[in-house]
């Protein structure tokens, strides 16, 4: 009878709709990591399969000491802090420009997703042919107009291929920002600009005192989550530049990806992506503890 | 003349007149040899999964296997799985990962010989003895494919060394000398001047990009200059950190101001598109440049012919990078290993196929066996009638200035090439010098520690 009470509870069915994701979460997240930093303290060669052993911390050692991981590591962090610096910036720009009723917003709305709709190797390849030195369409367009006199080689140089991986991914996931901020912005009360105007509030003064302090969690959850996603992203770096010219666009990413698939070395790419994961963590900590998400909550 | 003659005339030179060409020519040679060995009807049933480079050329192998599968096994269906030229190592090393290898592959000799030191490959001395030990062309040996420890590995498929493409309109127009007499300064010195009499001109390209085409174009340079990764007749020693390595990288150093600035981020299909687009007068590549030429640029074909690399002016090396492209055979987890043996011979022993295969792609992929080279037939293709001796450069006369990373001055097998070429290691040697501004002393002794690691780590496989 108990059996029967538990099995038609809120509770049980609860756990039913919960199962699906629990399972699928077990199976390609959970069992992923902990796979991940089992191989890490393992030396394997994926054509050796017979020749997997326990090496320790050696992993651990290989990255720290390899200056490549530490260029890698700057390289990453410049090119993730640059992209959430535009895409907050013009995140919330743009933003603030389509929170208006104006005919055919909700189009342009509609529109503007389209670079964070369209697959990533699919704008990746054609940035490429835009990027190209010769025959690409920005070169063609600063030419045309007079803006510069010779060709630009966006790829070719360490300066100018970071700066167009950063403009890529500026590019393409700015939507999200202007989405998540755009939702938050219509859900402001009106009232907090109607007496802020009674106290004589200008325009500014009354982005910096009533809209940015509205859109403070908002922000807060969107750049953590940028910061991970892009502190992670492999595919848009390795599409564009594979990491080139050089080793200047390396990140994290792309260093764990050629050291477990160039060099076969998988126990020093799952090293590297355990590093990865621990530093976001700290980083992800420390950013919601300064920035104080959720006290507000807690202190009412 | 009718209106279809005109038409055909027209044609001569592009992709339908070749295959058409091929076709006459196979319908001409059928019966001439025997199909390959006779074997039991097998009665297996799939698809047996081939991988190839991009090109007809694997393609057309794979419709040969598919004809004797429809004779002998006619629930077998090969079929050829493209893997781009650049991804090949990756796609190679992952699959094979995970234990899902194909039944067959056509891979260059550093990968082939890679795997087949680490016990993947099938031996297949029993084939070569079918196919004939003495049918090889002159100057080359079987070991350039895949030997290994006194056992064959890996099947011709085919031979593709990457040569100096010079644009001779423009030597004549600059009065410069025959291509063919030149040593590297007379190179340095046309590429200097082509871009400076030129405009919008760069006077030479080869790739410097982080890829596996900087590392075979560099190859030929340091062979050139006498130098090389490993010493095979001392354990693989690593012989790197050398005067020579750096005379090669110091001539990539001379050479890139004469070439396009984009050249630091380029690889195969960039050197190409340079060539054909009429950026660069003069290149390092296979012959797929005069392919693109033919279909896209017509007069940049008429006007570029193929020559031997200049010669090092201390050795007189001319050294090629040579692709010694063969067929090799997992050993594990392939459940059609005696299918495949038999339609492979089947194709090998097929002077009709093996022609339809050089024919594909011309002149891309030479041909390995004598028979073959020597054959009417084979010059009975638009190519061979309108650049005989482009044909021939690549066909033949580059053969004695072989050499390759799998066999570096053809003085032994290198196991450990793959790994070189999977890590990129000469292309980035060469971008330490071209984009970080190292000297050729600094980068060759970083290339020198990285092949050390190299050699380090696989050391078990030449005990």
């Amino acid at each position: 009878m108990s059996r029967f009470s538990f099995l038609s509870s809120d509770r049980a069915v609860g756990l039913i709709f919960i199962a699906p994701f629990v399972v699928m979460a077990l199976v390609f997240m959970v069992y992923p990591i902990a796979e991940a930093v089992r191989m890490a303290f393992f030396s394997y060669n994926p054509l050796r399969p017979d020749l997997i052993t326990y090496v320790g911390l050696a992993n651990f050692e290989f990255i720290f000491s390899d200056p490549l991981f530490w260029s890698s590591f700057t390289q990453g962090t410049i090119w993730t802090l640059l992209s959430i610096l535009f895409q907050t910036v013009f995140g919330v720009g743009i933003a603030l420009l389509l929170h208006r009723k104006l005919f055919g917003m909700a189009i342009f709305r509609g529109m503007l997703l389209f670079p964070y709709i369209v697959p990533t190797v699919v704008i990746a390849l054609i940035w490429r042919w835009i990027f190209n030195p010769e025959i690409g369409v920005v070169n063609y367009g600063l030419l045309s107009i007079g803006l510069i006199n010779e060709p630009i080689y966006w790829l070719s140089t360490p300066t100018m291929a970071m700066a167009s991986t950063i403009m890529l991914n500026v590019w393409k996931y700015t939507p999200f920002v202007v989405i998540c901020v755009l939702a938050r912005l219509q859900a402001v009360p009106l009232e907090l600009y109607d007496a802020a105007k009674v106290d004589g509030a200008g325009a500014f003064r009354r982005f910096i005192d009533v809209t940015l302090p509205q859109l403070r969690e908002v922000l807060i959850v969107v750049i953590v989550f940028r910061t991970i996603w892009t502190f992670n992203k492999f595919e848009e770096i390795y599409l564009l530049t594979k990491g080139g010219p050089g080793t200047s666009t390396f990140n994290l990413a792309v260093y764990s990806f050629e050291q477990s698939m160039a060099s076969l070395r998988l126990g020093v790419g799952a090293a590297t992506g355990v590093v990865m994961m621990i530093m976001l963590m700290i980083g992800s900590i420390v950013y919601l503890r300064v920035a104080g998400f959720g006290t507000e909550e807690k202190s009412t | 003349m009718t209106s279809k003659d005109k038409t055909s005339s027209r044609m001569l030179l592009d992709r339908r007149g070749f295959l058409g060409g091929a076709a006459a020519v196979g319908i001409g040679a059928k019966g001439l040899f025997g199909a390959g060995a006779a074997s039991a009807q097998s009665t297996k049933t799939g698809t047996v999964r081939v991988w190839g480079e991009p090109g007809p050329y694997g393609g057309v192998g794979v419709a040969a296997m598919n004809e004797w599968a429809q004779k002998n096994a006619p629930g077998l269906k090969f079929e050829i799985e493209s893997i781009p030229w650049d991804g090949v190592y990756v796609k190679l090393m992952t699959d094979l990962a995970a234990r899902r290898p194909p039944s067959l592959i056509s891979v260059e000799s550093p990968i082939a010989m890679q795997m087949m030191a680490e016990g993947l490959l099938l031996p297949v001395d029993d084939m070569v003895d079918k196919i004939g030990r003495d049918r090889l062309v002159e100057g080359v040996k079987w070991e350039y494919w895949g030997n290994w420890k006194g056992k064959q590995y890996v099947i011709p498929a085919h031979h593709q060394p990457h040569m100096l493409l010079v644009r001779m309109d423009i030597v004549k127009e600059l009065g410069l000398k025959d291509p063919d007499t030149w040593d590297w300064n007379d190179l340095l010195n046309a590429a200097r001047t082509i871009t400076q009499k030129k405009q919008n001109m760069a006077g030479f390209c080869m790739a410097l990009g982080r890829n596996l085409c900087t590392d075979y174009h560099f190859a030929a340079l340091l062979h050139a200059a006498g130098g090389r990764m490993f010493d095979a007749s001392n354990k693989f020693e690593v012989a790197f950190d050398s005067p020579e390595t750096v005379e090669a990288l110091t001539f990539v150093k001379e050479l890139q101001p004469y070439m396009p600035k984009g050249a630091v981020e380029y690889s195969f299909l960039q050197v190409v598109d340079a060539h054909v687009t009429g950026q660069t007068a003069m290149s390092f590549y296979w012959g797929r440049t005069l392919g693109r030429a033919a279909e896209e640029a017509k007069p940049i074909f008429e006007a570029t012919e193929a020559f031997n690399h200049a010669r090092n002016p201390k050795t007189n090396r001319r050294s090629n990078w040579n692709d010694f492209q063969g067929w090799c055979i997992p050993a594990q987890n392939n459940p059609y290993i005696e299918e495949v043996k038999q339609a492979l011979l089947y194709q090998q022993t097929s002077k009709e196929w093996l022609i339809k295969y050089c024919h594909s792609l011309m002149p891309n992929v030479a041909p390995t066996y004598k028979d073959i080279a020597n054959s009417e037939e084979l010059k009975n293709h638009p190519f061979y009638k309108s650049k005989p001796k482009t044909v021939d450069t690549y066909f033949k006369s580059s053969l004695v200035n072989s050499s390759s990373t799998a066999n570096e001055l053809l003085q032994g097998v290198n196991p450990l090439a793959g790994y070189v070429h999977g890590r990129s290691i000469l292309a980035q040697t060469v971008q330490k010098v071209v984009i970080d501004n190292q000297t050729p002393q600094q980068a060759a002794k970083w290339g020198a520690r990285e092949l050390e690691t190299i050699r380090r780590e696989n050391a078990r496989l030449f005990g």
